[in-house]
Order: structure tokens, then C-alpha cells, then sequence
């Protein structure tokens, strides 16, 4: 065969090739067009919507999932499609999806506030349809659903930190119960108490971080920059602030704490110190409501009481809820919108109370909560009517960039490399780098 | 006549292979070419992602040069990982391949399970190592406290945090060793009998026959291993969260926090270009040093 046949021979059969590709892309795209025309069709009847969720101690898959067809056997011309994701890969598809404008889903938690601004506006439907907002705790209706002046999403859940004590460690130790009004300084009294490194048990965990409830208790100037973001002077470096400190170095060397490493170790991923509280190794943590019913669920005999602070001084607590909303590419959004009150209403807030372990943002319905009278109830909802933490985080977005950047100073206690004296200078070698980090943050992250 | 029908074949063989390879062509431009462009535009801008991106000019560069404490550290402690890493995979690696290599019975049990922990995900393998090396009750320290001798806080304490994390690379050289030994099976035996038949011994062989002929694949696992190091992420994601006191603070760490945390997408953006220029500038130092210490069979020195 010569070299010219052979190409020929070649060239033929990259045409059949060609063809069979171009035949292949053809057929495809006449199905993907006719499923496209079905379901086109099969929307004049029924609109689906696309709801991205996770699920957690509050909320599991199979309660969402049967609060879902609840729904839709109330809804006919409504269906749900939920799609269950990790927390950190829906950020990132919710991110990208934001971003990009494409792919978003009709209804989801709005959970970061760079996100805010892709929610939709929803006070034109609110009042159309005349829905009753006061029905929410005012404190979560304020912190999670306003934003640049306009209602963008209901709040669900509510959620808080507290202390959880273990009352057969406290008897053990022969020691009273923690009250209300108890302080910083009663607190470390108390963990040195109960403490008993014989036998493996402390008396409190490690904190995580400094900025949330306990140093906010420490008072009003105790803030990572003042309230109008502009000077870090005088509020990272305030005496109040210096207090916390100090009381956290204090913490770190009672002999009260396990390790930091034991923390580390011990502890799963952001359960915090909830596993060594479960095993019955230590006598107060910092927990929340989560923890809280699976504490009843195994028995445990605790209490629960607010964190502590300073003497008269108002107390602040670490609460949240989760802000649900609909994107504003959403090509349902009336739909959305029934879903949307139907499920952070009344109706789907008792659903998932009743089924599993959420509490409601809503005060009536949470009054319902099965255990309602107990003194633990009692005991959370008492902590909710503290000022909340979030008010000063929510409207300070450069806040957590700012804390990162003084994370050393933490460590620094932690690790024992400095002494009680020298905290003052420590604050105050760390303003300049802080005020620079609060200047470039409030270019991107906003005041 | 003749030649323009030649090149008139050869014009459409021509386009025949670009028809041919287009899915790739489309494939490359698209998540390759497009998402380089952008990240270079991109980093000329300050963007939240939510936001339209506004153009700054050479801010973000400028920023991070010369006030950005962060930049230098993170920087510096990810280049001390690879002066710490990179040897032990290398050398390590190498070690467990010559092992590996030896005729002894059952020896391909010993490279399947030399092999797994390559096949274990990076989280578990931090997980088990927080383990290993918990200070008061991990298996490392236990046996050091046997022997009279207390452990320091490893990942726990600034100076050993960063040394505990490149020590995890032992668990890696297990990947590494079966490229070497693909390349210790490609030298021809007959080397090692002329060498032995010469008298020469069997260290002589190792640095005479073994090393030279096992450049190429040296070469290889000194880029791939080398890039591969400045990539840490995980071990500082999931066991030290960057501390203690930044000890561990790797550059692909500030990188996602700034990027996905603080969504500093622009800012983010020129600090992955100019991490990408600094392994692109090693990659190419390393090949220019090649031309010296990398021997080719076949090639011919002399010339």
C-alpha cells in the first residue's frame, strides 16, 4: 500500500471519527433540549424549589427532611428539593454561586455577611402578605434579618453559650452552686475548687478566644477599636481590657485548666470542651443549648448559668440564630417566600423543635417546648435576655480580621512566655499593627 | 505541483489533530488559561467576591512587601518547612527504596504496606500524628518518659511546632520510594556485574552506578517534592491552626484565611501569584543547577 493510500485510508476514517463525535453532541443536545421542554411543562403545575441546608445537633437530615413533605402535603404546587451539604463546602458553593450570580439556590442560610447583600429584600412581601414579625425575640430580629436598612431573611433557632456545671463534681468538692450574679473572680475560686488533678478533673476549660461574653463583661471599653471603627487606641489597650487579660493569665496558672493540649486533643473539632464535660472531667464548661439536651439525653446532673463578669457590671452572652433568606437570583421568589415563612414561622420552627432538637426563635413557640418548666430550660432562655455579643460583632465585620492579628498575645499567656506585668505593654506594643489591620480591613470587609 | 499537494495534506493533517485535540484545547483554556488570567487581573484589585472589583494598581503588592508582618512570616516559616522537609523525602525516600529493591522473600507485602500511609488522607494522618505526639499522653513521649528523658510540647511549643511538622513528612516518603524504585529497576544489572567483575565494591557501585543513573528520577523528586512542600496546608489547617505564635503560620494557611475567611479575594489573589513566581524561580534554578548533576544514559558528557 502506498504512503498516499495509506493517508487517504487515514483521513477516512477521521472523518467517520468526526462525524461520529458531531452525531453523538447532536443526539445529546436534542435530549438535554427535550428534558429541558418536560420540564418546562411540568412547571406550569408545580414550581420546585431548591433549598440548601446542613444538618447539626439542632436540626438533623431526617427531621428536615420530614419538615420538607410536611410542607409540601400542605403546598401542592410547592416542591422541595433539599440538598444537604457539609458547612464548609456550602460556603464555598454559596460563595461561588453568590459570586458568579449562577447556580444559587432559591432558599438557604445566609450565614456570612459578605453574603448579605445578594439576599433578597423582603419587606415588600412581608407586608403584603401582612406576616407578623413581632412573633420573633426581638434581640434575634434585630441581629438577624436587617441589613443596609432592608428585612433580608427570618431568624431560626436560637442558640447561646452559657456555663454548664456538674453538680456531682461541685457536691464532691462541697461546693455552692454558681448564681447569677456571680463573678470573674468567683469563677476562678470556684475551678480551683472543684479541681482535682489526682483524679484527672478540672475545674474549667481553656477558653478559646478572648472579644466574646466574659471579656465584653469586663466593660464597655473592653472592644477590639471603638464603636465607630475608626481608633483601636484606648479599647485594645483599655484598663478593662487589661482585666481580662490579666484574669485569663490567672485562669492559666490556677492549676484549675487541663493542658492546652489536652484541650486540643480531647476536644473534637468546634465541640470545644463538650467532650470532657460529657466524660464527667470537668467541673464547669462553656457550652451551649446543643450540648445541653444531649447532656438531659445521658443523664447528666448539671445546671446552667450565665458567664460571669464584673460586679453590677451588665452581662453579655454569645447568642445567635441563623439568618434564612432567599437569593435574590431566585426565579421563584413568591414561592420561595411561602416556604421561606411557612418554615421559619410557627408551623416549621415547632416541626423541628417537636422533632428534634431546635429552639425556636419564637417566643410562643417556644414557651410549648416540651421540658419548658425544667431549670435548665429556665436557665437559657433566662441567659437570652443578656445583651448580645453579636450586636457589636454584627456590625463590626473587621472585627475577626483585627483578632487575628493579636492572636499572639493569647498564646503568649497560654504558653506561660510572659508574666502578669507585662500585659499592659504586650496590649500596647500591639495598637499600632491592630489600627493598621483595621484600616486595610475596612476597605474590603466594610466599617 | 507536487509540493503544494504536500502541503495541502499536511495543512489538514494539521487541523485534523487540532479537531482531534480540542476537547483538551477547549479544556485547558477554560480551567486552566482563563482562571490564571483572572487570578492575575484580579490581583491588581481589591474584591470581595460579592462585589464588582475595583482596580488598584500594584497596592496589593506594594501592601504586602512592605507593611505586611503576616507576608514575611508566613513566607519564612514555609520556607523553612521545605529546608526541613524536603531532605527527609529525599533521603528517606531513597533509603526505603534501596530496602525495597532487595531480593528477599514476601517483598512485595513490605512495599504494599510501606505504600499505604501514601493512600491515607492528609486529615487523618494529622489526626493520628496530634496523637503521637500529644505531649502527656502521646505514644512518642511515653517512650522517651521510659528512657528518662521528658518530651518537649511539640506541636505545642514555638520552637518544636514547625520541626513536629516537617517531621510528619516520614509518613509521605512511602509515595516517594516507588518512584525511586521504578528507577533503581531501570539500571541495566549488567552495570553492577562489569562493576563487580572489576573489582569494585558495593559502595563503590552505589556512588559510581547507582547515584548517577538515578539522577534523572532525582531531578524529578526534587521539583515534585520541593513544590509539593510549599503547598503545606493541612497539617496547620487541622493540628495547629497556624500557632503557637505563628510558628506554623505557612503561607497557603494566610493565603485561605485571607481569601476564604475574610473573602480578600484580590489580596489573596497576589499572594498566590507571587507564591506560584517563587516556586516557578526554585523550579528554575533547580533545572539551571540540573545541566551539572543530572546524567542522562545515553547522553554524552564529553561533547
Amino acid at each position: 500500500m502506498s504512503n498516499q493510500r495509506k493517508c487517504h485510508k487515514m483521513q477516512r476514517w477521521q472523518m467517520a471519527i468526526a462525524f461520529a463525535l458531531v452525531f453523538l453532541f447532536a443526539v445529546s443536545f436534542a435530549f438535554a433540549a427535550g428534558q429541558q421542554e418536560n420540564q418546562a411543562a411540568g412547571a406550569e403545575e408545580t414550581v420546585t424549589l431548591e433549598w440548601w441546608t446542613w444538618d447539626s445537633e439542632e436540626y438533623d437530615e431526617a427531621s428536615q427532611r420530614a419538615m420538607a413533605k410536611v410542607f409540601e402535603e400542605t403546598h401542592p404546587d410547592i416542591k422541595i428539593n433539599m440538598i444537604l451539604m457539609p458547612v464548609s463546602g456550602f460556603e464555598t458553593k454559596m460563595t461561588t454561586a453568590l459570586g458568579s450570580g449562577v447556580g444559587g439556590p432559591d432558599v438557604t442560610f445566609f450565614s456570612i455577611a459578605n453574603w448579605y447583600p445578594k439576599a433578597l429584600p423582603l419587606d415588600d412581601l412581608i407586608e403584603r402578605d401582612n406576616f407578623d414579625t413581632s412573633i420573633y425575640y426581638d434581640a434575634f430580629w434585630k441581629t438577624k434579618t436587617q441589613f443596609d436598612g432592608k428585612t433580608i431573611g427570618l431568624p431560626l433557632g436560637v442558640g447561646a453559650q452559657f456555663i454548664m456545671y456538674n453538680k456531682d463534681l461541685f457536691d464532691e468538692a462541697g461546693v455552692a452552686y454558681p448564681e447569677d450574679d456571680w463573678t470573674t473572680a468567683d469563677y476562678l475560686e470556684i475551678a480551683r475548687k472543684v479541681a482535682n488533678p489526682d483524679k484527672k478533673i478540672w475545674g474549667c476549660e481553656i477558653l478559646k478566644r478572648p472579644f466574646r461574653a466574659i471579656w465584653f463583661n469586663h466593660g464597655e471599653d473592653v472592644r477590639l477599636y471603638s464603636p465607630d471603627s475608626k481608633v483601636v487606641e484606648g479599647y485594645l489597650n483599655s484598663p478593662g481590657s487589661q482585666q481580662a487579660y490579666e484574669w485569663f493569665y490567672d485562669l492559666m496558672r490556677s492549676g484549675a485548666t487541663p493542658s492546652v493540649s489536652d484541650m486540643e486533643t480531647l476536644s473534637s473539632e468546634n465541640t470545644g470542651p463538650v467532650d470532657l464535660f460529657m466524660a464527667g472531667r470537668l467541673g464547669m464548661a462553656t457550652l451551649n443549648q446543643g450540648h445541653m439536651l444531649n447532656a438531659v439525653k445521658e443523664g447528666m446532673n448539671f445546671g446552667v448559668v450565665r458567664e460571669p463578669g464584673l460586679e453590677g457590671g451588665e452581662r453579655y452572652v454569645n447568642a445567635w440564630s441563623l439568618m434564612v433568606s432567599i437569593w435574590e437570583g431566585s426565579e421563584n421568589p413568591d414561592e420561595s417566600w411561602e416556604f421561606l415563612k411557612w418554615y421559619v414561622g410557627p408551623e416549621g420552627q415547632k416541626f423541628l423543635m417537636d422533632n428534634a432538637n431546635l429552639f425556636p426563635s419564637i417566643g410562643s413557640v417556644a414557651k410549648q417546648y416540651k421540658d419548658a418548666d425544667k431549670d435548665y430550660v429556665q436557665g437559657f432562655l433566662k441567659v437570652l435576655e443578656d445583651t448580645n455579643v453579636a450586636i457589636w460583632r454584627g456590625t463590626h465585620p473587621s472585627g475577626s480580621k483585627v483578632e487575628s492579628g493579636i492572636k499572639d498575645l493569647w498564646d503568649k499567656i497560654q504558653l506561660n512566655l510572659i508574666s502578669r506585668s507585662d500585659i499592659k505593654a504586650e496590649l500596647d506594643a500591639l495598637v499600632p499593627a491592630a489600627q493598621l489591620t483595621l484600616e486595610e480591613a475596612k476597605k474590603t470587609l466594610g466599617k | 505541483m507536487k509540493r503544494s499537494k504536500r502541503s495541502a495534506i499536511d495543512r489538514r493533517q494539521t487541523i485534523d489533530a487540532y479537531v482531534c485535540i480540542s476537547p483538551w484545547l477547549i479544556g485547558f483554556l477554560i480551567f486552566t488559561i482563563m482562571p490564571i488570567s483572572f487570578t492575575i487581573y484580579y490581583s491588581f484589585t481589591r474584591w470581595t467576591i460579592m462585589e464588582p472589583p475595583v482596580w488598584i494598581g500594584l497596592k496589593n503588592y506594594i501592601f504586602m512587601f512592605t507593611k505586611d508582618p503576616i507576608f514575611w512570616q508566613s513566607l519564612k516559616v514555609t520556607s523553612l518547612y521545605v529546608v526541613m522537609s524536603l531532605p527527609i523525602i529525599i533521603i528517606f525516600g531513597l533509603l526505603l527504596a534501596l530496602l525495597l529493591n532487595l531480593k528477599i522473600r514476601g517483598m512485595n507485602l513490605y512495599r504494599t504496606l510501606f505504600y499505604i500511609p501514601a493512600v491515607i488522607s492528609g486529615v487523618s494522618v494529622a489526626m493520628l500524628w496530634t496523637w503521637l505526639l500529644q505531649p502527656d499522653v502521646g505514644m512518642v513521649n511515653t517512650l522517651l518518659d521510659l528512657v528518662g528523658i521528658k518530651g518537649p510540647g511539640w506541636f505545642w511549643d514555638p520552637v518544636w511546632a514547625l520541626p513536629s511538622v516537617a517531621s510528619m513528612s516520614v509518613w509521605k516518603v512511602g509515595g516517594s520510594a516507588v518512584i525511586y524504585l521504578a528507577g533503581l529497576q531501570n539500571i541495566p544489572p549488567q552495570l553492577y556485574e562489569a562493576a563487580r567483575i572489576d573489582g569494585a565494591g558495593r559502595r563503590q557501585a552505589f556512588f559510581k552506578i547507582t547515584i548517577p543513573l538515578l539522577t534523572p528520577t532525582l531531578f524529578f523528586q526534587l521539583i515534585i517534592q520541593m513544590i509539593e512542600c510549599f503547598k503545606v496546608f493541612t497539617e496547620a489547617f487541622v493540628i495547629t491552626k497556624g500557632g503557637p505564635l505563628k510558628a506554623t503560620y505557612f503561607y497557603l494557611l494566610y493565603f485561605y484565611e485571607e481569601g476564604f475567611q475574610h473573602f480578600n479575594t484580590g489580596y489573596a489573589s497576589a499572594l498566590i501569584l507571587v507564591l506560584v513566581t517563587v516556586i516557578m524561580g526554585m523550579t528554575v534554578f533547580v533545572n539551571y543547577t540540573s545541566k551539572r548533576w543530572v546524567y542522562y544514559a545515553g547522553e554524552d558528557r564529553a561533547s
